[in-house]
Order: C-alpha cells, then sequence, then structure tokens
C-alpha cells in the first residue's frame, strides 16, 4: 500500500471532500485480459499469492481444474475454467481470471461506512485500506462481482490491490508480470481499450468469433478491468460474468432514498418531539400535581 | 527441436499433436499464441483429451492415443492426393527420386520384406536404395542392374550400406521410387480408415486435412506450417515412427528448414536436452557418437562401422558431414583420457565400454527384477515413480543390495521399502541398503540447461545449498575419486580406464562446472592453423568451433555439438544480447545454440534450388552471388561456399544431403517408411492388417511381474500425463503447487460417468493388468467417446503427480500409489521410450 | 420479587419489579450502545461516535454482541409481558382517542390497564423489529465463509437491517419522550420500581383497580 504517487480520489465512509479529488493530470490505470489467449496456467494466482506474500489456504478436488470455487480473501486472483458446449457441437474451454475489476463507481466503497478503509486513487485503483477497515462487510453487499472477502479472524476485508505498491513504482502487477502468452497487458484504459477493440476486431474477421468484443460494463462506470471475449453477448458463460453490472439496488436504496429518509425521520422526529413539548409540555408539571387533576385523587 | 521456440511466431499453420504445450510448456507457448496474434496463424490440436492447448486452437480433433500414425498417414495421402505438396523441394531436398532396391516390400500385411519371425527382427539389406544412375523412364523390370551379393570379407557378409552412386528417377515416375512408394504406403490410409483407427470422424479429419495443407493450396511456396509434439508422441510403441512420419509430411510440405516450420519436440525438463546431447542414453557417446560395440575390435574398426560415406546421385553433391566423425571421435577420447590416448594405443579405444545389449531404462529395472544388477545410483529422478510398471520396480529395489538416492525431498524410490502394501514384516525382510544424499536444488547450482531449441543457457546459483546438501558434481567428484583411490591401492580387474580418465579441476573434490563446461568445448592440444585463412590457435587455448576438431590428437573436446560454447572470448552460453536484427526471433547473441550457434537447422533448405529464399519476408540465409558464399541472419546450415549449381543437399548429416522420406538399412528398426501399429494393449485389432496388428518387432517383457492385458478383460484405453500445476512428483512437496490442485484425479468421459453412474468427486479405481490406482473422478465434457472400428470405445486420462511422500501423501491424504503402477512395461524398439501414453484398463467406482 | 420484599413509599404502589427494572436498564444500554455505534455506520458525518466509544473496529466487534444481548432482554420482556400487552377492545378505543392522549387531555382518554395501548405498540414495535435486527444482524454478522452464506440474502439484511433500526429509533425517541419529558414519575417507576397511586389512578385506571382489586390491602 505504497502511496508514494498515488493520491485519492475516492473516499469510503467519509465527511467532508477527498484531498486528491480533482488535483491530478492522470490517467487511468487498466489491465486487459484476453481470454481467448488464456491457457489457465495459473501463473497469474501463483504470482499474485508470491507478491503479496499470502498464507496458503486449504483446497479440495472439486470436479474441475478451477483451484477453488471463488476467490478468498488470501487467494484474490483466480481463473474460472467453464466448459461450455457450441452450437455446431464444438467444445470450449473458457478460462477467464478473475480478480478485483476496479469500478470507476465502486459499489464496495459506496458501501462502505468506514472512513478511509476503501479508497480510489486518481489513477483509478480501488484499493482497501485494512487499517481502517471495521469488517462489516458492507462493501461485499456492494460488489457486483462478489470479489471483496473476510478473513474470518481479522474481520478485515481483502481483495486485490492492482498491485497498488508495484504501479506506484512504475511497474506492472505482479499477475501481468508472469503471464506467459501475453493474454494479460497493463497500460493506460485508452491503450487497452484500443488493443482489445483491435484484438475483438482480429477474432471476428480472422476466427469463427463473430460475437466477440469487448468487456468494460458501463453500469458500474466502467472498470479497470477489461476483457477481450469471444462472445462478448454471453459474459456469463465465463463463470457468470454479469452481464450489465450495476452497484446493487440494496446498496443504492440503502445509501439513498433509505439515507435521506432516514435523516429527515430522525431530525424531523427530535425537532417534532421539541416542538409538541414547546406547545403541550409535559402532561403533570410535577408529581404532586397528578393529584390536583380531574381523575386523580387521593386515597 | 530442428527450430526453436521463438521461431514458432513466423509460422503460419501449427499442427500440435502429441504434445499440451498450454499446459506443459506454458512459457514457450507464448509463441504459438504470437503467431495466432501477428500473423491470424491456424493452430489443429489432435489430442486424446481437450486440453488447456485445444482450448486456443482453431481446430481440435480428439484422436485415440496411441494412433497417431494414422491420422499423419492420411494427412500424407491428402496432401499427395491434392498434390499439396512442395514440388521443388521435394525433388531436390528429400529422397523422392531415389528408387529403391526391387526385393523391397511395402507392409501391406504388416510386414516388410525381410522379416525373421524366429527372432523378431528384419534383415534389412532390401531397405536399400538401388545402386545406378538416371532410370527416368526405364521402369521397365530388370532394366536397373541386378542387386549385387553383398561383398564377402573374413568368410562373414560385410553389413548392407548405401550405394555410394544411387539410382534415381526425377520425373518421380518409376514404380520403385521413393515417392510412388510413399504414395502406395499411404494411399491405404483413407480418411475412412484414418476414422476407423483414430476415432477422429471423417468429416473433422477432412476439415484438419484442408486446414493444415491449405498453406500449399494453389502452388504456394511462401507459407510454412510447424508440427510440435512432446512425449504424446514419444512414448508409445510406435513413438520414433510417428515423429518419422511428421518429418516426412513435413518434408512433403517443403517445411523443414524453414523459418515458422519444421519438426519441433517440446522437451519435457529444463535440461532434458542437454542430457541427451550428453550422452544420458546408452547408445550414445557425447555428441551422438555411437557406442563402441563388442564386434568393433579396434578403433578404426568403430570409426568404419560409425562413419557414414555418402551416397547420392551422381548428379548432385553431398556434404555428409559426419564424415568428419573421426575428428568428433579423438578429440572425445583425448577430453576423456589426456595424454593416456595416443595413436599407438588407439586413442585408449580399449578403455571404453562395449555395449553388447540394450542397457535401456527399462532393461536397467528388468535386470535389477531379475537380480543381475546390484545396486543403483539415482540422482534427480524418481524410478519408482517414472515407472513402467511401478510395481516391478518397486520389487526390483527389494532385491538390489543397495540404492543410494540423490534427492532434494525424500521420495518414492527413497522410501521404496514404505510403498504401501508392504507389512511391517516385509519391511523387516527388505536387506536392500538406502543411502540418502541431499542434493542442491536447481536454483542453488550454476551450469547450464540446453533448451529444446538446443540454446545452451548459462545459469548462476542463487544460493547456497542449505545444510549438508552437496551439488551433484562434488558428490560426484567425491565418489569418483574414492573409486579411483581404491582402483590404485588394489589394483583390480581394469584399473586403467578410471586411473587414466583426465581430471584436473582447480578442486577435484567439486570442480567447478564451468571447467567442466571448458572441457566439453574442447582446446588446441596442440598450435594448429586453419590452412585457408592461416588463423592460429594456440595450444591450450579454446577452440572456437567444431570446425577444428582434429583427428590427429592435437584437439580435444568433450562433445564437438557443444564446441564454441566457451571459447577464447568467454563463456558464451552466458551471453544475454537481445538484438534482433532480422527481426525472427533469432537473437545470435542470446547464449549459444548447437551447432554452431544456429537456431534454424537445415536451414539451406529455406531457400529455393538458387539460393533464393522461399518466402523473401522471412529470410534466413541465402547465397549472396557477390561473395560466392552463404550468408545470412542465421548461420547457414551449410558448406559457405558450395554453389547451387551445385546442388549439394541441405540435408548435411545425411550421407544422402536430402530429406529421408524413406529410411535406408537399419536407421529405424521397424520399417523404412512408418505403418500404424496398435499399441501393445490396444481396444481393437489393426484395421489395416489384423493378423499383425502390433509392432512386429516389439518385444514384451518376460518376468513374472509383466503382464498385458487385452481388450476382453480391459475395456478402456488410458493415457497418462502432467498437469500445468505441478512438476512430476517433486511439487506435490511445496504448498502452493498442492493449493493449486491438491488431489490426483481420474478424468473420464462425462458419458461414462453417465453409464456407470459416477459423479464428479467420487472415488474410482482404475485397473489395468498390473495394478490398480484409486483416485476422484473428473468428470468432463472434454473427453467425448469415440467409435473406433465401429465400436464404441472411451477414453480416461490419469495425471500422474503423486504417490506416497508429499504434503498432502504424508498427511494421509491423496493417493497412496502411483499412477504409473497402471502402465505397462514395453518399450519403442527404436528409442526404448516406455509405453506410458496409450494402454488398456477397467474402471469401476471405488 | 414480589410486593412485599420491596418497601413501598406511602402512597405509592409498585409498577415494576426489580426483574422487570433490570431488564429495563440491560435493553437501555445495549440499545443506547447499538444506536451510538449503529449511527455512526450509518452515516460518516457521525462516525465520530464510533471513535468516541473505543474505535470503530470495537464498534464492530460489540456491535452484533450488544446485538445479542439486547435481544435477549428483549425475549425477556416479552417473556414477562407478552400476556399484558394483549391487544383489546379498550385499545382500540384508546388509538381512537389518541389525539387526546398526544394533547395532554388524558382524562379524555378511556381507561387503560397496566399498559395503554401506545406502550402496547412501543412493546410490539421493540419486539418485531428486535427480531428483524436479529436475523438480519446475524445474516450480515455470519461471515462468507459459512455454507449458507448469500450474497442476496446479506443485500436484503443490510436494507432490512436499517430500516428496522430506524424504526426503533422513532420508536425510542418517542419512549424517551414520554419516559423523560412527557410523564413525570414514569422514569422513576424504572428506577425505583413504584410510582404514585396518583400516577396509577391517572394513566392506568384499569391497572390501579385491578391491583387494588387483587391485593385487599395495598398499601397506602
Amino acid at each position: 500500500m505504497s502511496q508514494a504517487t498515488l493520491r485519492v480520489q475516492k473516499i469510503s465512509g467519509h465527511a467532508g471532500s477527498v484531498p486528491g479529488e480533482d488535483t491530478q493530470r492522470e490517467y487511468t490505470v487498466c489491465k486487459l485480459i484476453d481470454t481467448t489467449t488464456c491457457i489457465g496456467c495459473k501463473a497469474c494466482e501463483v504470482a499474485c499469492m508470491e507478491w503479496n506474500d499470502l498464507p496458503f489456504g486449504e483446497t479440495v478436488f472439486d470436479n474441475t481444474y478451477q483451484t477453488m470455487p471463488e476467490t478468498r480473501w488470501n487467494y484474490w486472483n483466480l481463473i474460472l475454467f467453464n466448459e461450455h458446449e457450441r452450437e455446431d457441437g464444438s467444445l470450449m474451454w473458457l478460462m477467464r481470471k478473475n480478480q478485483c475489476m476496479h469500478c470507476a463507481e465502486p459499489g464496495c466503497l459506496a458501501a462502505c461506512p468506514a472512513d478511509g478503509a476503501i479508497v480510489q486513487y486518481t489513477n483509478g485503483i480501488v484499493d482497501f485500506q485494512q487499517a481502517n477497515c471495521i469488517g462489516c462487510g458492507y462493501c461485499i453487499t456492494g460488489c457486483p462481482f462478489d470479489i471483496p472477502k473476510m478473513n474470518p479472524k481479522t474481520h478485515r476485508v481483502f481483495k486485490c490491490t492492482l498491485c497498488t505498491d508495484r504501479v506506484s513504482e512504475g511497474l506492472e502487477p505482479a499477475c501481468i508480470k508472469s503471464c506467459p502468452t501475453g493474454c494479460l497487458h497493463f497500460g493506460s484504459k485508452d491503450d487497452m481499450l484500443d488493443l482489445a477493440g483491435k484484438r475483438a476486431k482480429q477474432l471476428r474477421d480472422h476466427s469463427n468469433f463473430p460475437k466477440a468484443g469487448v468487456y468494460d460494463p458501463p453500469g458500474v462506470g466502467g472498470t479497470g478491468v477489461v476483457y477481450v471475449l469471444h462472445d462478448a453477448t454471453n459474459p456469463e458463460l465465463y463463470g457468470g460474468l454479469p452481464k450489465n453490472p450495476h452497484v446493487p439496488l440494496s446498496v443504492k436504496l440503502w445509501k439513498g432514498p433509505l439515507k435521506w429518509l432516514g435523516n429527515v425521520a430522525m431530525i424531523g422526529g427530535l425537532v417534532g418531539l421539541f416542538v409538541h413539548y414547546l406547545r403541550y409540555g409535559p402532561k403533570a408539571r410535577e408529581e404532586e400535581d397528578l393529584a390536583a387533576k380531574p381523575g386523580g385523587g387521593k386515597s | 527441436m530442428t527450430n526453436g521456440w521463438i521461431d514458432i511466431k513466423n509460422t503460419d499453420m501449427m499442427l500440435i499433436m502429441g504434445g499440451n504445450p498450454a499446459e506443459n510448456h506454458p512459457c514457450g507457448f507464448k509463441w504459438p499464441v504470437e503467431a495466432k496474434r501477428t500473423r491470424n496463424a491456424k493452430m489443429i490440436v489432435v489430442d486424446p483429451r481437450f486440453t488447456r492447448t485445444a482450448s486456443v486452437a482453431d481446430l481440435f480433433c480428439q484422436i485415440r492415443a496411441g494412433s497417431d500414425i494414422a491420422f499423419l498417414g492420411g494427412l500424407i495421402r491428402y496432401a499427395i492426393e491434392s498434390n499439396r505438396i512442395a514440388k521443388d523441394y521435394l525433388l531436390n531436398y528429400t529422397n523422392a527420386a531415389f528408387v529403391v532396391k526391387d526385393g523391397f516390400k511395402l507392409p501391406e500385411d504388416g510386414l516388410y520384406s525381410g522379416f525373421d519371425a524366429a527372432t523378431q527382427t528384419y534383415d534389412k539389406s532390401t531397405w536399400n536404395y538401388e545402386e545406378g544412375g538416371d532410370l527416368s523412364g526405364k521402369h521397365g523390370g530388370g532394366t536397373h542392374a541386378p542387386a549385387k551379393p553383398a561383398p564377402v570379407k573374413d568368410g562373414k557378409p560385410s553389413p548392407p550400406h548405401l550405394p555410394e552412386n544411387v539410382a534415381y528417377d526425377l520425373t518421380l515416375q518409376h514404380p520403385n521410387c521413393v515417392f510412388q512408394l510413399l504414395r502406395k504406403q499411404y494411399s491405404r490410409y483413407t480418411p475412412e480408415m484414418v476414422e476407423r483407427i483414430t476415432g477422429v470422424p471423417k468429416d473433422q479429419f477432412l476439415k484438419a486435412a484442408d486446414l493444415f495443407t491449405s498453406i500449399r493450396k494453389d502452388g504456394d511456396t511462401k507459407k510454412v506450417a510447424t508440427i510440435i509434439y512432446a512425449v504424446g508422441w514419444t512414448q508409445h510403441t510406435s513413438g520414433t515412427q510417428t515423429i518419422r512420419t511428421a518429418a516426412m509430411l513435413q518434408l512433403l510440405l517443403g517445411n523443414v528448414g524453414r523459418s515458422g516450420g519444421g519438426v519441433n519436440a517440446l522437451r519435457g525438463h529444463s535440461n532434458i536436452q542437454g542430457a541427451t546431447d550428453m550422452a544420458g542414453i546408452f547408445e550414445i557417446l557425447p555428441g551422438y557418437l555411437k557406442v563402441p560395440v563388442p564386434t568393433d575390435t579396434g578403433f578404426k574398426a568403430y570409426l568404419e562401422r560409425i562413419t557414414p560415406k555418402s551416397a547420392k546421385p551422381h548428379i548432385w553433391d553431398s556434404w555428409n558431414y559426419w564424415s568428419n566423425t573421426p575428428k568428433f571421435a579423438v578429440s572425445f577420447m583425448k577430453a576423456m583420457y589426456g595424454d593416456a590416448a595416443t595413436k599407438q594405443n588407439d586413442w585408449a579405444f580399449h578403455y571404453l565400454p562395449k555395449v553388447d545389449r540394450n542397457y535401456s531404462w527399462a532393461y536397467i529395472w528388468d535386470d535389477m527384477y531379475r537380480g543381475s544388477v546390484k545396486g543403483l545410483f539415482a540422482f534427480g529422478m524418481n524410478g519408482v515413480a517414472i515407472g513402467p510398471d511401478s510395481n516391478k520396480n518397486i520389487e526390483a529395489l527389494k532385491k538390489a543390495d543397495w540404492l543410494v538416492v540423490g534427492e532434494i525431498y525424500p521420495d518414492e524410490t527413497s522410501e521404496f521399502w514404505k510403498s504401501p502394501g508392504i507389512t511391517q514384516d516385509e519391511m523387516k525382510r527388505i536387506q536392500t541398503t538406502v543411502y540418502r544424499l541431499p542434493c542442491a536444488g536447481f536454483a542453488e547450482k550454476d551450469g547450464a540447461f540446453v533448451n529444446s531449441a538446443r540454446w545452451l543457457q548459462w545459469k548462476n546459483a542463487a544460493l547456497p545449498p542449505p545444510g549438508d546438501a552437496k551439488v551433484d558434481q562434488e558428490i560426484l567428484a567425491r565418489i569418483f575419486l574414492k573409486v579411483r583411490e581404491l582402483y590404485q591401492k588394489e589394483g583390480g580387474k581394469f584399473p586403467d580406464a578410471i586411473l587414466h580418465a583426465t581430471w584436473s579441476y582447480t578442486n577435484p573434490q567439486n570442480p567447478a562446472l564451468a571447467e567442466v563446461a571448458k572441457e566439453i568445448n574442447g582446446k588446441a592440444l596442440a598450435d594448429i592453423q586453419d590452412p585457408v585463412t592461416k588463423q592460429e590457435i594456440k595450444a591450450g587455448q579454446q577452440l572456437p568451433g567444431y570446425a577444428w576438431l582434429k583427428d590427429d590428437g592435437t584437439t580435444s573436446s568433450g562433445n564437438w555439438l557443444y564446441s564454441g560454447s566457451f571459447t577464447e572470448a568467454g563463456n558464451m552460453m552466458a551471453r544475454r544480447g537481445t538484438e534482433d536484427p532480422s527481426g525472427l526471433g533469432i537473437y545470435p547473441n542470446w547464449a549459444f545454440s548447437w551447432p554452431a550457434n544456429r537456431r534454424v537447422m537445415y536451414n539451406r533448405a529455406s531457400c529455393d534450388l538458387e539460393g533464393k529464399p522461399w518466402d523473401p519476408s522471412r529470410k534466413q540465409v541465402w547465397w549472396n552471388e557477390a561473395t560466392q558464399k552463404w550468408a545470412g541472419n542465421d548461420v547457414p546450415d551449410f558448406k559457405a561456399d558450395s554453389k547451387p549449381k551445385d546442388h549439394m543437399g541441405p540435408f548435411i548429416m545425411n550421407p544422402e544431403g536430402v530429406g529421408r522420406l524413406f529410411v535406408p538399412i537399419g536407421a529405424v528398426a521397424d520399417g523404412p517408411f512408418p505403418e500404424h501399429y496398435e499399441p501393445i494393449e490396444s481396444p481393437i485389432e489393426n484395421p489395416l492388417h489384423p493378423q499383425q496388428s502390433n509392432n512386429p518387432i516389439v518385444k514384451k517383457f518376460k518376468t513374472d511381474s509383466d503382464k498385458y492385458g487385452t481388450s476382453k478383460d480391459y475395456n478402456i484405453v488410458c493415457t497418462t500425463y502432467r498437469l500445468t500445476e505441478h512438476y512430476h512428483y517433486w511439487t506435490k512437496n511445496n504448498p502452493m503447487n498442492v493449493q493449486l490442485v491438491p488431489e490426483p484425479f481420474v478424468e473420464i468421459p462425462a458419458e461414462l460417468a453417465n453409464d456407470m453412474g459416477l459423479r464428479g468427486g467420487e472415488k474410482v479405481k482404475v485397473t489395468s493388468a498390473r495394478g490398480n490406482y484409486v483416485a476422484k473422478a473428473m468428470v468432463t465434457k472434454r473427453i467425448k467417446a469415440m467409435t473406433i472400428d465401429g465400436r464404441k470405445t472411451y477414453q480416461i486420462g490419469v495425471p500422474i503427480h503423486w504417490g506416497y511422500r508429499g504434503i498432502a501423501e504424508d498427511e494421509g491424504k491423496t493417493a497412496k500409489t502411483a499412477a504409473n503402477i497402471l502402465s505397462p512395461t514395453v518399450i519403442d524398439p527404436n528409442a526404448w521410450t516406455p509405453e506410458f501414453k496409450g494402454f488398456l484398463v477397467k474402471l469401476e467406482k471405488a | 420479587m414480589s410486593p412485599s420484599e420491596q418497601s413501598i413509599p406511602h402512597g405509592h404502589v409498585l409498577r415494576y419489579n426489580l426483574r422487570e427494572r433490570l431488564t429495563h436498564w440491560v435493553a437501555a444500554a445495549a440499545y443506547i450502545y447499538l444506536l451510538s455505534t449503529g449511527l455512526a455506520f450509518w452515516s460518516p458525518w457521525l462516525f465520530w461516535l464510533a471513535a468516541a466509544l473505543g474505535g470503530a473496529q470495537v464498534s464492530r466487534m460489540l456491535h452484533p454482541w450488544a446485538g445479542l444481548l439486547f435481544f435477549a432482554s428483549v425475549w425477556n420482556m416479552y417473556v414477562m409481558w407478552a400476556r399484558q400487552m394483549k391487544y383489546t377492545d379498550d385499545d382500540r378505543k384508546w388509538w381512537k382517542a389518541v389525539k387526546y392522549y398526544s394533547t395532554n387531555q388524558d382524562d379524555k382518554m378511556p381507561p387503560a390497564g397496566r399498559y395503554n395501548a401506545g406502550q402496547k405498540f412501543l412493546f410490539w414495535g421493540f419486539f418485531w423489529s428486535s427480531l428483524l435486527l436479529l436475523l438480519s444482524g446475524i445474516i450480515m454478522w455470519s461471515p462468507q465463509y459459512f455454507a449458507w452464506h448469500s450474497l442476496i440474502a446479506m443485500r436484503i439484511s443490510v436494507l432490512i437491517h436499517a430500516s428496522a433500526a430506524l424504526f426503533t429509533m422513532g420508536l425510542f425517541m418517542i419512549h424517551l419522550y414520554m419516559g423523560l419529558f412527557a410523564e413525570r414519575g414514569a422514569f422513576g417507576s424504572v428506577i425505583r420500581g413504584d410510582v404514585s397511586i396518583a400516577f396509577a389512578k391517572r394513566y392506568h385506571p384499569a391497572w390501579y383497580k385491578e391491583i387494588v382489586g387483587e391485593s385487599s390491602s395495598p398499601r397506602k
């Protein structure tokens, strides 16, 4: 979490303005994952474990080559394996490297109540600051990609940092560095979208993938990780990549109408009661008054 | 590899078969991907399973394990019938026009001419070229010279040899010319036959054939296709011949020697190429010099036997580079024995062991099983787990007196006495003394790795070995010195070979590998001079290359192929120049590539007859009219001043000078053309010739441990393989790898699992004639039911990585037996590789 | 604790025995803690509350435990009071006349028992809210690694938890207002346990009648 050259443009659970907002002329960084040249070798999984010194966990054979069913707090980068039969009967074995998508409009950050537990740097990286994390798990509910995971012992939530420590020093993330086939690229968002678009066009023109395209979902403001897919019209095939991800309705409701409604109700209630007291006062001024009132009486 | 990893990026078409590079060579696989990305190259993957390589292929064909020759033979037929061949290349750079002896017979019945059923061997005298000149238009019977009887010398007929003046027909019409025989041989490999044998449906096969040969569509000579394979081809009783078929297909299409082409073996270990180059096999000396045999009465006789004489049409030229064998051999003897090797004593030839029979892997264990091998040094390999027939190997070790294991982990071999099923009582009865020597891991050693691309790459030690662990050379040196001391003290039967071996290292107890590397490169023992350039090399100086080697004892070299790797200019293997002026990925200043830092072998064939590149956009070498020399971005693999009009063949290592579609005499043991034979354990009788189903010269082993199953009892084809997540039997000791794939499994077609009522994750028992293996089932659509010769047939796959020692194994979590408990001891008759990749099993729920 | 075990001053009757008072204050303490920490998580503007209570991590850690305690006390109330909290026809009448209650014209109110309909509403409101808070809280608390973890359940729970909490806050404000400001004497009843007979007669005449009828010699 070196922040030497990183400035924060969004902070979770923070009252007031954000120090880095609008302060820096910087391009957004982006990871390009070309699923059509991914061979599922898991070098990126290992590199992620190694670079981040993540502790090993236990896995169990689950009728698949996939290392584990989903990412874990100590396993941020997981290739999802899916067998898919095309209409012509031919088989596809789809492999998608799954990790934090670094959304431009991160649902996790929106949902997080803890001041500074989730930040977005001006280069677009969404990073968790475990020192500030309170372990409420709201970010988990806010993520449309089911990425953040909680360490059950420490109740801190973890996910891919896009190797902020490397990126801030001008290096590519560890997964990119390790990829043997060049299916992973790293650079500015514009460059990656350009590269991705060209590759998708190549797939449409020269391979049997007329529906090839780029995945950069607008529902979350675009992502800091974009995919080239053989079939961009069916991202769900790739281990349930949502077709149109957005910050979940619950988070939107909670952070939007409910919050306003609640605030208004709370303040309104306080004010109302105060006014009531001013207007009507107590039911009886002193305890003794009770006796004087009609209906009361001494025995 | 004829070419190299990086060169694959220059291809237009890839046939990946018998290999799974995405999983087993993921780093090298960047180049096939690069070719797809930058050249829109097509990739065809043919494999028993839909692998991770298949997942990025343009076309996938599921083939029955062990039927590759049928598929490739079908491709040869398709290429010829649809006229998608490189005609000029075929005519001039291969032996297509050579006329074969009259008595030669193709194996329509499964046997070539000359078979002796009693000994299961061939008399190969008819597997030869006809002698004489141009036979074009003369193909009536008896127009050419009658076969001469073999000349008799010392009462014994001398072994058959190639005629110096080979008969030929440049019209390729002679019925006995290689091309016509080839066409006839593979005319039987129709798409229907391919489907019957391989299980690849006809329409799919035709799609693959059309795609692969499309590079020669309409007479195109610019495009190039490559064939990439690994042990999925070699580990069969038909292994060598499968690779031969691929080579023939590539010669037919004119793809050998060309950038983006070739026949490319992916080596499965970081230094397996180096092990082969340095004679990690019983039948060769370093640099592929043949090992002496008992009939080599002296050095002269030995050289005569192993030095080929050029054999070609008289109108052509042949360099026959192996004619330099005496220089390589004498220099080798000087490296081995130094001053003790003199011309007078036949260069100490009698010090060398004479190999009287087969001592390959399977035979070593067979001998130990039979009790004649009493001890074993196991360094850097896990013999029990490697198999085949792990149980036989365990039984063999029980009978040995001693076993020395040099390893970084306790493994199945060093703890064979603890293998599953051995009782406490039995354990007490095992008398084998096991010495475990802690060794250094790869990162704790320097030295050179030779990769698949034949690059010798020097590496440095990253850290010292821990504790008492020692580097290999120290262990070997100290054993050697101790043995020599004993010979010095006690004499013994034949001490000279040990006492006179050179051992002139600065630290004899622990020789620096750089010193050994210099010795292998070779040096001048006296001042020598190049007669043409007058360049001089002083005594004691390192040689710049093997062209300097002499047969008069003035040079020494431990391996002629590596000469040039450590010169006066320093350690060429440690070079890391990243210049690539041609853009072809040649990187001439990166490390050292044998031979002579040449990146693509036979690169003369990348040019037409005039010496101009077939494809001007991929210029490797060319004939320079101005200098009258061959020039190139790569080092020309050719006689530098041989004019194109002299018609010297580009395949300089063959005495013919051309590529061999037909392999004469005895270079391969089981036929001049490859023929499809069924694996020893096969679900069907060979549809080509049911009466001769298997390779006729393959011998089964005969101990009581060697059992072979039939399709009556075992109905499922099983193949074994590695996973990308693990490295052989080592990484089960590494928590990272264990986390990636924690448990052994068996890949089972969904349809078969359905028939059995088996669900993914349930335990399943795989049983072969030799043993059984229990693991969890991976039920997958990636293996489909096949129709083989009309019968519904299933294939399953067993990854090999587990055993009874490792993190999970020690916790009692995973399989306790090695996968190779299943595989049979039966070997390829040419390379002696066991048939790990296709045998029969049955499957039950466990 | 029976009335006889506690000395009641002259002119007073026992309204809440010790168990009831203890329960109330455990619930109150837990609720106030829950409210403060909950509000800290509700809005960045109130995050300082968590800091004041020992830090956000501690707050997050203790909040669910306090929640359990709160629910336990609510459950105890349920056990103690559920029967007395039954809605009756009188309560319906009370609701119809609630405008008199809120404008301090208590004499126009139908006679209330031990608990008037408003108090019953408060009770049931808290009870059901607590149940919802407990269930949604446990779902949110339950870590991801539980087999039954469900993202959707968690998302719904976040909404329910916040909504239910908001609802209780409304109840809580009224409760506080009534107890501290509107009904003088009520506060004392959860401290000392007794109320003046006048208080009882005024606010809970039916209850007063009942206890007088019950006991032939009410303390005077």
